[in-house]
């Protein structure tokens, strides 16, 4: 029987100095293009994002905090998985990642419409490189086209070659495996951590063993991406209401 | 009836969907989508030379193509961080905006001709905006050939002589710098931050102040009054140094009645935490001689500001062209200025170096784009961009030791490019194309200093390699760097008179004028940081976030995208990077910005 690992991170917001380091090594690992001449904050497509955040006050007692948000990778009810009407969704359970199939995908979006943490992004145009720039892309990694759902998928290219070069080595192919993902590699400031959340001693099992907290934990959804800050402000931000949900508390 | 039914029983088996999904396997390699490139993989080693860092880099490539772009783990310098710009370094040979020809022989045509009739007083002069590099040697070497011949740089607050010990300093109070955010050594950076605490004065909440222990949110334009505030509580505890700045403590007493925006209580904790909270060091991102003045007040010179000796060079290139500021240079003097922007440093604005032009001046920018000096010279010519360029890149402000390591090419250059070493060597009848093997020579010779190597993470000293041995492992990525404990001069604080802190603050990083265009991601696909043209207001501006505005300043006006922002101040606008908004905001005390 295949042993099972449950990948995760930890991210410790208080290290996360906003660089975006991990947001182009995302890209450049997963063959994402560069921004369509049509694209913003709102069409790009970034598979880590990083958001700055504050505490609500007025300058000069405002303080900010950049927090990273990828896909959280739920362990228990994922709701894209739920609602994907082409079972393009699935949770691989030798992994516990959220695997998205692009060649699945019709494009519907309601995946992006459920997940609570806006870690979905819809191809609205083909990828596209300058000239010549296509030859740097990531040999692993298929560029996904036009009308597709995608996401982090804790870099699949490189845990595919990091179970492949286990298997050349004569180590059966059973996870976990030993590889990290790019923005976990690139990360400068090493706020980024990955890990076997069944391994103790892993980075993220131990982030959770020791007070981290997660986004939007009361929903249930059992987030694999642990977060880490001494200050009060950010750990209460990561329990924010869900949308609207203030207008509906005015509304009585 | 049965034809029905099977029809709808075959429904029900996977084999339709199967078919769908195989159909839409198909389609996803449709014309529309770029295929990958396959091949042999391997593994190369470099330096990034995209700014002073020069941080050590793994390449994975397919052939000679790098596709992915990595830190070296255990670097001495770097630790194995690679910042973002780096990170998509191997995208800037395909930019859209790089310059793919340029007139060389017209250029050179036209350089040697105006050489030739220039007058007494006409300069010719070459602008190097990373100095120290082995080209640098080159064009002093050139320039001290040539009749009238001028070698500058742009001010320049730490030199080559001297350093900053991050790994000794237990507190550091910064005024501006953008410490945590690309300054130094980012990974050296990061590596010592563990254990020393930072104090960051600045009017905006910028990343390296959103992380400091102590942010000091400073009216604009009275950092140097904060400084001086300081300072005259350290006075008050006893302490003083003979080499102050001329007038400092008359300044002193007249930076009381200035209001900071810092309450007394909290200046004199901070005065506090500077004398007695251990080794300190005081930095300044303006070069103010005021602020600077506190390391002398607080004994940092020697102790978190060392001295560093210089990297070695033959014997013979030692009688060049010495190093002059740009800013000392008599107005209107220069009759042809060559400017090397393609080792982005620090960007001067271009009205600093219009006023030093003489009439008539020929101006020769080597550049990446026309994006830099490209809009102002008479001529542009096209240089080879990171990782196709070779090129040296000395050791940082943060590095203790004396380094030198080679950026060497991971892929082959476009035909057409120009190497402004060769090109202005041509003038001074100096050989550029040996240069790099001279000087690595020239260490290997000196016998000081190790070399770690990439591939397997190991140092071995000098002496103990052959000339050719220490000359194959820098290009095969290696990194030199000299005998900790040598012993080098104190070096001196370079005082200089500057200008009030101006009210237009440009935003942290202010590089390469190409960045690759996957750091959409970090512009414009979130809202991560300013984008090309962007300004950032407080919300109390009375603009709404994402509108088009214009940004007037001394220096002229120019539409801009408008972020608001709590984190800047009321009446202070915050400038992206960039030199467009360079040329505008930098020599500028005030900005203003309209709704259009």
């Amino acid at each position: 029987m295949t042993k099972a690992a449950r990948y995760g991170m930890s991210i410790d917001v208080d290290r996360c100095n906003g660089c975006g380091a991990c947001m182009v090594a995302c890209a450049v690992e997963n063959n994402i293009p560069p921004a369509h001449a049509g694209a913003n904050d709102r069409k790009g497509i970034t598979w880590i994002r990083v958001y700055k955040v504050d505490n609500g006050k007025e300058y000069p007692e405002k303080r900010s905090a950049f927090v990273p948000v990828l896909c959280q990778h739920c362990g228990n009810e994922a709701p894209c998985v739920h609602v994907c009407p082409q079972q393009a969704v699935d949770v691989d359970p030798a992994t516990g990642i959220v695997e998205q199939m692009a060649e699945r995908c019709l494009g519907c979006r309601y995946c992006m419409a459920a997940c609570p943490y806006h870690a979905r992004y819809f191809n609205w145009w083909d990828p596209a490189w300058p000239a010549g720039m296509e030859q740097t892309l990531n040999p692993d990694v298929a560029p996904r086209m036009r009308g597709v759902v995608e996401k982090c998928n804790l870099c699949h290219g490189r845990r595919h070659a990091a179970r492949e070069q286990a298997a050349a080595a004569g180590v059966p192919k059973a996870e976990p495996v030993e590889y990290v993902p790019a923005c976990v590699e690139a990360c400068p400031t090493g706020a980024i951590q990955f890990g076997d959340l069944n391994a103790p001693q892993s980075a993220p099992a131990l982030a959770a063993s020791s007070g981290a907290f997660r986004l939007l934990e009361k929903l249930g959804t059992d987030p694999k991406i642990y977060y880490q800050s001494k200050k009060p402000w950010v750990r209460e931000m990561a329990n924010a209401p869900r949308p609207g949900a203030r207008k509906e508390q005015q509304h009585g | 009836m049965l034809a029905g039914g099977s029809a709808m029983g075959a429904l029900l088996t996977p084999a339709p969907w199967r078919l769908i999904k195989d159909a839409s396997l198909l389609s996803e390699t449709w014309p529309g989508v770029p295929r990958p490139k396959t091949g042999t993989v391997a593994t190369r080693f470099t330096n990034c030379s995209l700014c002073t860092a020069g941080c050590a880099v793994r390449a994975r490539c397919i052939g000679k193509q790098p596709v992915q772009l990595a830190g070296v783990a255990g670097h001495p310098l770097s630790h194995g961080a690679l910042c973002a710009y780096g990170i998509a370094g191997h995208h800037l040979p395909y930019h859209p905006d790089r310059l793919k020809s340029g007139a060389a022989e017209e250029a050179m045509a036209a350089v040697s001709g105006t050489i030739a009739k220039c007058v007494a007083g006409e300069r010719v002069a070459v602008l190097d905006l990373r100095p120290g590099r082995t080209h640098s040697w080159t064009y002093r070497r050139a320039m001290n050939a040539v009749r009238n011949g001028l070698y500058l740089t742009p001010e320049r607050q730490w030199r080559s002589d001297s350093a900053v010990d991050l790994g000794a300093a237990k507190v550091v109070l910064s005024f501006g710098t953008p410490l945590l955010d690309s300054w130094g050594t980012p990974g050296n950076v990061i590596a010592a931050r563990e254990n020393f605490r930072l104090i960051q004065a600045e009017a905006v909440e910028s990343r390296t102040a959103s992380m400091a222990d102590l942010w000091l949110p400073v009216r604009p334009g009275s950092e140097n009054a904060l400084a001086l505030r300081i300072a005259n509580r350290l006075l008050d505890s006893g302490a003083n140094s003979k080499d102050l700045p001329a007038g400092f403590r008359e300044r002193v007493q007249m930076a009381e009645s200035v209001d900071t925006g810092i309450a007394d209580e909290q200046i004199r904790a901070v005065a506090g935490h500077l004398s007695s909270g251990g080794p300190a060091l005081v930095l300044a991102a303006s070069g103010s001689p005021d602020i600077l003045a506190l390391n002398l007040l607080i004994g940092a010179k020697g102790r978190t500001i060392v001295g560093r000796r210089e990297t070695p060079v033959p014997e013979q290139w030692k009688n060049a062209a010495p190093e002059t500021e740009l800013s000392t240079v008599p107005d209107g003097s220069l009759r042809v200025l060559l400017i090397d922007e393609s080792a982005p440093g620090e960007y001067v604005p271009w009205s600093s170096i219009e006023r030093k032009l003489a009439p008539a001046a020929v101006v020769v920018a080597f550049a990446w784009s026309r994006d830099g000096y490209g809009r102002h010279a008479s001529c542009v010519l096209p240089t080879a961009v990171y990782p196709e360029s070779l090129d040296d890149v000395p050791a940082a402000v943060d590095s203790v030791t004396a380094a030198f390591r080679l950026s060497t090419p991971l892929m082959e250059a476009r035909a057409g490019v120009v190497n402004p070493a060769e090109f202005v060597g041509k003038l001074g009848g100096v050989d550029a194309a040996g240069a790099l093997r001279e000087r690595a020579d020239a260490i290997a010779k000196s016998g000081r200093g190790s070399v770690f190597t990439y591939a397997d993470g190991k140092s071995a000293p000098v002496k103990q390699m052959k000339s050719d041995d220490f000359w194959k492992a820098l290009n095969e990525g290696a990194c030199w760097m000299d005998d900790r404990d040598a012993k080098a001069p104190l070096p001196a604080l370079h005082f200089r008179e500057r200008a009030a802190s101006p009210v237009a603050i440009a935003e942290e990083r202010g590089a390469a004028a190409l960045v690759s265009p996957l750091m959409s991601k970090v512009y414009e696909e979130s809202r991560l940081r300013l984008g090309k043209r962007g300004v950032a207001l407080h919300p109390s501006s009375g603009l709404a976030d994402g509108a088009r505005a214009m940004l007037e300043t001394d220096c002229g006006r120019m539409e801009v995208n408008v972020t608001l922002d709590s984190s800047v101040p009321p009446n202070v606008v915050q400038a992206a990077a960039g030199s467009e908004l360079s040329d505008l905001c930098g020599p500028s005390a005030w900005a203003k910005v309209v709704r259009i």
